[in-house]
Formats: C-alpha cells, structure tokens, sequence
C-alpha cells in the first residue's frame, strides 16, 4: 500500500539529488540546464500528488502553465549558452566571471 | 505487494540512480540521455496519479521537444569530453548540503498529520482531459493568455539572442554602397594566351 507519504518522500530525494547537482557541476553549463530541469520534474511531481489526494484538478493546470514556463526558460538558456560558447570558446563555469560579480 | 507496489518501488528506483549517474556523469550526450529516461519513468509515475494527460504531455513536449534541443546544441557546440578535475570540495560541500536539506524535508513529511484520503474512487465518466480543459477555460482563461505570451517572448528572445552578430548579419549599408566605384570593384586581367 503506497501512501501519499511514499510519494513525497521521493520527490524530495529527487529535488535534492538535483540540488546537489547543482553544486557539483564546475565544468559545464549544460549540465547544470539539466539540473534544473530535473528540480522542476520533482516539483510538478510534488503537485500533481496533492492533486490526486486532494482530488482538485487545480493543481494539474499549475503544473500545465510550469510545463510551459520550464519550455520557455530552456529555450533562453540554450540560445545564451550557444551564443557564450560562440564568444569564449568553453562552458566551463569557473571561467564565466567576465561580469566580476 | 500488489502490482502498483512493486511498479512504484521500479519507476522510483530507476528514477533515483539514473539522476544520481546523471550529477556525476561528464559526457553530456549520456546526461541527455539519461534525462530522456528519467522523463519517460516520471510519466509512468504521474501516470500512476491518474493524472494521464500530463503524463502523456511530458512525454510528447519533454522527450519530444526540449530534449530534442538539448542534443540539437550539444551537436551543434562539439563539446570536448574531459577527464575528471579533482572537486573534492565542492562533493563535500554539496553533499552536506542536499543531505541537510533531504533530513529537514523528511522530518517535515514524517511528523505533518496529511489528511489521508485513501483511495479516490473516480466514476466511470470521468474524464481527465475533459476536466482539465474546463479549468483551463473558464477558471484560469487569463493565466492561459499569459502563458501563450511568455511562449512569444520566448522565441524572440531565443531569435534575439542569435542574430545579434551584426557583422555577420545579412543587410545593406548605404552608405558603403555609395561609395563602391567602378575601379574599386572591376580589375581587368589581360590575359595573354588569348
């Protein structure tokens, strides 16, 4: 018997995974893309469960308008990362401080 | 254990390694592949939810579209795969970090009494689409106009972003070509086999 306990405990190892991921990743920008991609999977997955549990359809059009949002934001970074790779020649991440932040 | 058991405890499980080899992977060809899997497992899992158009939407827009276009810029850039750097710190640092935050998120889930609906039985009529499609346009119309407007500014910007090498950019400059003369742009060869 699988509780709802089951399912949100699995969401949040996969957000943390991707968390990790995220601090991992010194070499390339990509990855860190796919990072966030997958932070993004946990979330929705988080809400379509209470949906299901809470039988409210809301949550599942939330999920249909981050879907969209998560397509758009790929989309951007993807165009940022090639137009990088076209000016510096690498994705390495520890080399992007042209900003000096 | 029933069938659901056993399917859940394999999509979870094939979930979490596939994600765990994808944080440490170092070809980005592999990475992207991964995801494929790890998206196509989390579409049985919301399959599971009984939330079945999402399921099928993530596999048609995710695996299909934006996956896509994650190997179409990996092909495109040529990425040379490179050996290991020593990031012993920064495994650590995370490592502590994402296990911090994995115990508080537990804890959270653990000691919080959820209202347990047990099993919701839906009717028979019930369709998921249906009723998805309803909220969509009635409750939430001007959210879904929105939507349509951040998918616009989207491909702009995307648009934008590549074509702003203006020297390589096809387009006229008058002034340049005012100034063309005949010498500058004819040269006579005389050719003496001729």
């Amino acid at each position: 018997m699988i509780t709802i306990s089951h399912y949100l405990v699995f969401s949040a190892l996969l957000f943390c995974i991707s968390v990790a991921g995220i601090f991992i990743n010194r070499k390339n920008i990509l990855l860190l893309l796919m990072s966030i991609e997958l932070m993004l999977l946990s979330v929705n997955t988080n809400f379509i469960i209470f949906s299901h549990y809470s039988n409210d359809m809301t949550g599942q059009v939330f999920v249909f308008f981050i879907l969209a949002v998560a397509a758009a934001e790929s989309a951007i970074g993807l165009a940022i990362i090639v137009s990088l790779f076209r000016i510096r020649n690498s994705l390495e991440i520890n080399l992007i401080n042209k900003l000096k932040g | 254990m029933d069938i659901l058991t056993i399917l859940f405890y394999l999509v979870t499980s094939v979930i979490i390694i596939s994600s765990l080899s994808l944080i440490i992977v170092n070809n980005t060809v592999h990475a992207a592949l991964l995801l494929v899997l790890i998206f196509f497992n989390s579409a049985i899992l919301w399959l599971m939810l009984k939330a079945e158009f999402l399921s099928i939407v993530l596999v048609l827009v995710y695996v299909g579209a934006v996956l896509v276009l994650f190997l179409f810029v990996i092909m495109l850039l040529d990425l040379p795969v490179k050996e290991k750097v020593n990031q012993k710190l920064y495994l650590l640092f995370s490592l502590i970090i994402s296990l911090i935050m994995f115990i508080e998120l537990y804890m959270v889930i653990f000691y919080h009494d959820f209202y347990q609906v047990d099993e919701i039985n839906y009717y028979a009529e019930f369709n998921n689409t249906y009723e998805i499609g309803l909220l969509l346009f009635t409750k939430h119309l001007y959210s879904f106009e929105v939507t349509s407007l951040i998918l616009l500014v989207a491909i702009i910007a995307a648009i934008a972003i590549n074509s702003a090498n203006k020297r390589k950019a096809l387009k006229q400059d008058p002034s340049r070509q005012i100034e063309e003369t005949k010498q500058s742009r004819l040269k006579i060869i005389k050719d003496k086999d001729l």
